[in-house]
């Protein structure tokens, strides 16, 4: 392992929202399914293909935080394998108190065409984060992995893992047949309010297996174009999410939206409160501004931010988007683009930061930081 | 200052329609609710649509999806441009009514002709020669009198 990373000082607590951790080989998640599935997986794996085949940096992953001595695969993505590396590059060298596990075989689980395989793999994977992440340090956190096309073995997975204390959040990939305010997936939810579990989102598996295709427009030719539809995943979900009516029906739910940045926000905010108003009458539930209830009950993160010519463009976007209510820190650990904490939002006031890189985060996912709860 | 302009006789505008008309350069909508009047400013505060030729319909309200309910029917007026709604009975837009509100105005309906204080009919007309003040009082074939109805802006 290398450890040659040296520490750097750092002013804020920091909460890390979107740290990929994985397997390293399919095989590792053996011990945690049946015979049946664990032949299957080893010979077909998901049997989707994310529609993502292109990536950034070295196989998606940042060059400069590769082991050597444990070089990745190139069959498992942009993903942290090593738990100790993990901690030593992340948790230790930037001071992170927390991290959310947010994995992503569940993005690729929910696409496959076999509901039932698809929840055995997140089981498999869930079990395997347990004991080989969560168990390894506590200041990580999972957004524990469902099969979001197949509600009642999600529920059952919540029902079996959610009360774990460190499993603070259940993870949905942003690819769907229908969007996440159907009925559908209310059952999810309910479980997720009752084990007081947020629900984190993040792309994978969009326009893979039974999901439509990523775009009204079928399927972009390069990863550049992907990237550029994240908010177009999340602005479905988005008014879905206000307009089904989900928050007046959870009013606890808290939503996490990861690596989609945020810039796009504001404009949909405005288009949906201004439609509000003319539209009420169709959705009577929706009783108040579409935008309250995005600000009481979403959190984006806040990689991979935008970055405009004028840098004080940002701070205009931010302010119109609440942010420092809405947002939460976030690395996207390991990938080729993650953000370096020390380098993210410096030009903003204290208190905006501490929320950002702490609070927001510890508010939507329901965390106590490991040095409160030791001073406790 | 306030001042009342006689409009039209009341029962020019029947329970559940309107009349827009010209009062002292403003285009006003008075609206019979249930035999009760009312009249609201014919521009929207949104973009200055001719609001009162909106649709006149309910409060939609509804706990979850799939539930509608109406209520105050007919005392909604919905704009013809962009379905903000207003309550006829006080001009409060619904969706933010403190906020955002057309101006009302009130209605009264009496069987004399209107005689300022202090002034006959006359000097109302020579305030505003374009409205012509004068006696109502009408008395209908059968001897009943017939209401007048005035707008005071």
């Amino acid at each position: 392992m290398n450890t040659a990373v040296s520490a750097k000082p750092r002013k804020f607590t920091i909460v890390d929202t979107d740290v990929h951790h994985n397997y390293k080989n399919k095989s590792d998640l053996f011990p945690y399914m049946s015979k049946f599935n664990a032949e299957r997986f080893a010979e077909y794996g998901y049997g989707v293909q994310a529609s993502t085949a292109f990536n950034g940096g070295k196989l998606g992953r940042r060059i400069d935080i590769i082991d050597p001595e444990n070089p990745p695969p190139s069959d498992i993505g942009p993903v942290a394998y090593d738990v100790e590396d993990t901690k030593a590059r992340l948790l230790d060298n930037y001071g992170i108190e927390l991290a959310l596990l947010t994995g992503g075989p569940g993005q690729l689980a929910s696409a496959m065409l076999d509901a039932d395989f698809g929840s055995a793999i997140c089981r498999a994977f869930n079990d395997f984060s347990v004991e080989k992440w969560l168990e390894k340090d506590s200041r990580f956190r999972l957004a524990l992995h469902v099969n979001s096309q197949d509600p009642a073995g999600a529920v059952e997975e919540i029902k079996r893992l959610g009360s774990h204390p460190a499993v603070c959040a259940v993870m949905f990939g942003c690819g769907a047949p229908r969007p996440f305010g159907n009925r559908f997936y209310h059952p999810i939810y309910e479980a997720c309010v009752e084990n007081g579990l947020a629900l984190a989102m993040h792309f994978g598996g969009e326009g893979a297996g039974l999901n439509p295709p990523p775009s009204a427009a079928g399927y972009p030719s390069y990863y550049i174009e992907h990237r550029q539809l994240r908010p177009s995943f999340y602005m479905v979900h988005v008014s879905s999410f206000v307009f089904e009516g989900v928050f007046d029906k959870f009013p606890s739910l808290k939503v996490g939206m990861l690596e989609g940045g945020f810039a796009w926000l504001a404009p949909l905010l405005w288009k949906m409160d201004l439609d509000w108003k003319g539209l009420r009458r169709q959705t009577p539930w929706v009783d108040r501004l579409p935008s309250e209830y995005v600000k009481e009950h979403i959190r984006f993160a806040t990689q991979p931010m935008e970055e405009p010519d004028n840098p004080e463009a940002l701070k205009h976007i931010i302010d119109w988007i609440d942010g420092g209510r809405t947002l939460m820190f976030a690395t996207d650990y390991p990938h080729w683009d993650w953000d370096d904490p020390t380098m993210t939002l410096t030009g903003f006031p204290d208190d905006m930061r501490r929320r950002i890189f702490s609070q927001n985060a510890l508010d939507t996912f329901g965390l106590t930081l490991p040095s409160m709860s030791q001073a406790a | 200052m306030a001042k009342k302009y006689e409009v039209c006789y009341a029962d020019e505008i029947p329970v559940g329609s309107r009349k827009i008309v010209d009062i002292a350069g403003r285009s006003v909508g008075i609206f019979n609710v249930e035999e009760s009047y009312f009249a609201v400013r014919n521009s929207c505060p949104h973009k200055g649509a001719p609001l009162c030729k909106g649709i006149v319909d309910g409060y939609v309200k509804g706990d979850k999806p799939g539930e509608f309910e109406f209520e105050r029917d007919g005392e909604i007026l919905r704009c013809p441009w962009h379905g903000w709604e207003f309550d006829l009975k006080t001009g409060e837009s619904v969706f933010n009514p403190h906020k955002v509100w057309v101006r009302s105005y009130p209605v009264s309906v009496e069987s004399k002709a209107l005689v300022p204080e202090g002034a006959g009919a006359e000097a109302a007309v020579d305030e505003d020669p374009a409205i012509e003040t004068y006696q109502v009082t009408v008395e209908t074939a059968k001897g009943e009198v017939r209401p007048m109805l005035y707008v005071t802006l």
